[in-house]
């Protein structure tokens, strides 16, 4: 077992109440680099929010989670959010793409925001990002002009802009047909077992579960059980 | 750090190209704001400087005159200086009127650098014609330097001030007073003064002020003609300067009666009334234009507030890959900036248009003078200034709100 990316420590989160309702309990587990990992469960289960919790977005009522080996759940929001900016990529179930930007635009967004390369390097790493993802051709397309599964890739590519560690998808495949949604699974495949990164998705696709390294299966907030290939 | 707002207005230049009716009111908004701003603000501010103008051209920036603030110490007090005297029903000596020691204020005001000087007697006399009679005040002036101090030469119809040195008992006068007695340049009149004999005089020029009432009340001659008219020989009893700067006169004024004693009224003291009133039409002025911009941001302010609305999935988004509170909150208010912008810009244009309208404007009780008018890039700067302002304060209030967007409440509501 390779040394993990993402770790939690009895993570919890209780939604205020009243009456207080606890979307996540006691969960620990690692997420490692190189992996594919899924989480899977009925729906209201809290995979959703414990994908949140191991994103930085929501911060646990209780436990650590400990990225990279750093406890993170007390950092600043800013730091959590450059933390997010330079090692995590997400991919929702709805694309989530900004509506007034090309499909090129939305990719470059994160590289622009993190400011590392210059415009032109940032521009043909966006072009580059869309290629390998089979999108030659549509880079100049708003969203509205790009079908669900096109849709989706540049999502991916978006993720994939900062060259991240992490990539966290909220059921990927969720809007997609099963041709897209092979695809969708093949890439996030590739990811992990060809450029080592750690990726882990919600899913309620046994198939996509089926497939995945790892399976963790959520029931009330809590790991029920944990499948390793 | 430049890169980032760069890169942050792009976004912000993105959400309101997308809102094109929105973006279109709330920049007219802004745009009737700041253009009628100009407009007013340059019809007040232009009026208000060619009144001053008037104010300080039309009489010396300081007269000092024979008059005290204070009555003189009574005889007693001068006899045990410091002892507590007080006499009543004693006889005053006489003394006679006019400035003593005048030579010393003169040289003591022409050593001011850019200072001019000039002094004069001015009394009552009377005019007469025929049967008919006019009450006139004289000043009596050294026409050479009285030129270079008062405007008088400007306001001059018909002759020149000089000809009172060529023209033995010249007299100069006012249209209305000429038109009175039915005179003209060239005709002779009676003067007399309860000190002295009546005399001749001539009149050699014919002057025309703005003030119908002033104008029609006095008339120059030579100084030493005023004296002998007057029976006042050797006699001034006013001293009018001329400064380089108008706006020192207070303190020069403050300075000259410390040392001689004499009231010296700067330009100031003798229209405080009326630069009061000035200072009540500005700020009449400034809250009703500040009112028209308030006005306007609130355009901005709905449009900032309606865009985070609607953007509230892109807020999420934006937040998840990384974006700062700080970073949300920045774009709108930007967005409102932007706005803000191009809002003074189309308004500098509405503005320009106006102003160059009024200056245009051929309105008959100007007299064929054009409406005085400010065009100084100041008012330009005070409208931009204050609208942009104003959009950032609007576009702030509700773009806290971005700011404060919980990612995850959206994420788990689209899901």
């Amino acid at each position: 077992m390779s040394e993990p990316l993402l770790e939690t420590r009895s993570i919890g989160r209780t939604l205020p109440g009243p009456p207080p309702v606890m979307l996540v309990r006691d969960v620990s587990l690692t997420i490692e680099p190189g992996k594919f990992t899924t989480i899977v469960g009925p729906s209201g289960c809290g995979k959703s929010s414990l994908l949140y919790l191991l994103g930085m977005i929501d911060r646990p009522t209780s436990g650590e989670l400990l990225f990279e080996g750093r406890a993170v759940s007390k950092l600043s929001g800013d730091a959590r959010a450059k933390l997010r900016l330079q090692r995590l990529g997400f991919v929702f179930q709805f694309h989530f793409l900004l509506p007034e930007f090309s499909a090129r635009e939305n990719v470059m967004i994160p590289m622009q925001r993190l400011a590392k390369l210059s415009y032109e390097e940032i521009k043909a790493r966006a072009d580059a990002l869309l290629g390998e993802l089979g999108l030659e051709g549509k880079e100049s397309k708003t969203p509205d002009k790009l079908s669900g599964g096109e849709r989706q890739r540049v999502a991916i590519a978006r993720a994939l802009a900062n060259d991240p560690a992490l990539i966290l998808g909220d059921e990927p495949t969720g809007n997609l047909d099963s041709r897209n949604s092979e695809n969708v699974v093949e890439w996030l495949k590739r990811l992990a077992h060809e450029e080592g990164r750690a990726v882990a998705c919600v899913t309620h696709d046994l198939d996509i579960a089926e497939q995945s390294d790892v399976r963790i299966e959520m029931l009330d907030g809590m790991i029920e059980k944990v499948h390793r290939k | 750090m430049i890169r980032r707002l760069g890169f942050l207005v792009s976004i912000a230049l993105r959400h309101i190209a997308r809102r094109k009716r929105q973006t279109a009111v709330a920049v007219s908004g802004v745009a009737v704001g700041v253009g009628f701003f100009l407009a007013v603000s340059s019809l007040m501010v232009g009026s208000q400087n060619d009144f001053i103008r008037q104010m300080i051209d039309v009489a010396p920036h300081i007269i000092v005159s024979d008059e005290l603030r204070s009555p003189p110490p009574q005889p007693g007090t001068r006899v045990f200086e410091g002892g507590a005297v007080a006499m009543h029903g004693y006889k005053l000596r006489q003394e006679v009127r006019g400035i003593k020691d005048w030579q010393a204020i003169l040289a003591a005001a022409n050593a001011i650098p850019g200072a001019i000087a000039s002094p004069s007697l001015t009394g009552g006399v009377t005019i007469q014609l025929g049967g008919h009679q006019e009450a006139l005040a004289i000043v009596g002036v050294e026409p050479e330097i009285e030129t270079r101090i008062s405007t008088i030469e400007d306001q001059l119809k018909v002759g020149r001030l000089h000809d009172l040195e060529t023209t033995q008992g010249g007299i100069i006068i006012g249209e209305e007073l000429a038109q009175r007695l039915g005179v003209r340049v060239g005709d002779i009149v009676s003067a007399s003064s309860s000190a002295a004999q009546a005399r001749t005089l001539k009149i050699v020029g014919l002057f025309k002020r703005g003030n119908t009432l002033l104008s029609s009340g006095s008339g120059y001659v030579l100084l030493r003609e005023a004296q002998s008219l007057l029976g006042r020989p050797f006699i001034i009893n006013r001293i009018g300067i001329k400064l380089q700067d108008p706006y020192a006169a207070q303190a020069v004024a403050a300075n000259l009666e410390a040392r001689f004693g004499y009231k010296a009224q700067s330009w100031q003291e003798r229209s405080s009334d009326l630069l009061s009133l000035l200072v009540t039409r500005n700020i009449i002025m400034y809250t009703v234009v500040s009112a028209i911009l308030l006005v306007a941001s609130f355009g901005i302010y709905t449009v900032v507030s309606t865009s985070i609305s609607d953007k509230q999935k892109d807020i999420a988004i934006l937040r998840s890959i990384g974006f700062s509170a700080a970073d949300l909150q920045l774009i709108f208010v930007l967005e409102g900036i932007l706005l803000a912008i191009v809002g003074v810009l189309a308004g500098w244009l509405l503005g320009y248009g106006l102003i160059t309208l009024l200056g245009n404007l051929d309105l008959p009780v100007l007299d064929g003078n054009q409406i005085p008018i400010d065009r100084s890039p100041m008012q330009y700067a005070i409208a931009a200034g204050a609208s942009l302002l104003a959009g950032s304060v609007a576009a702030w209030l509700p773009a806290r709100k971005a700011a404060h967007v919980d990612p995850v409440d959206i994420l788990r509501g689209a899901a």
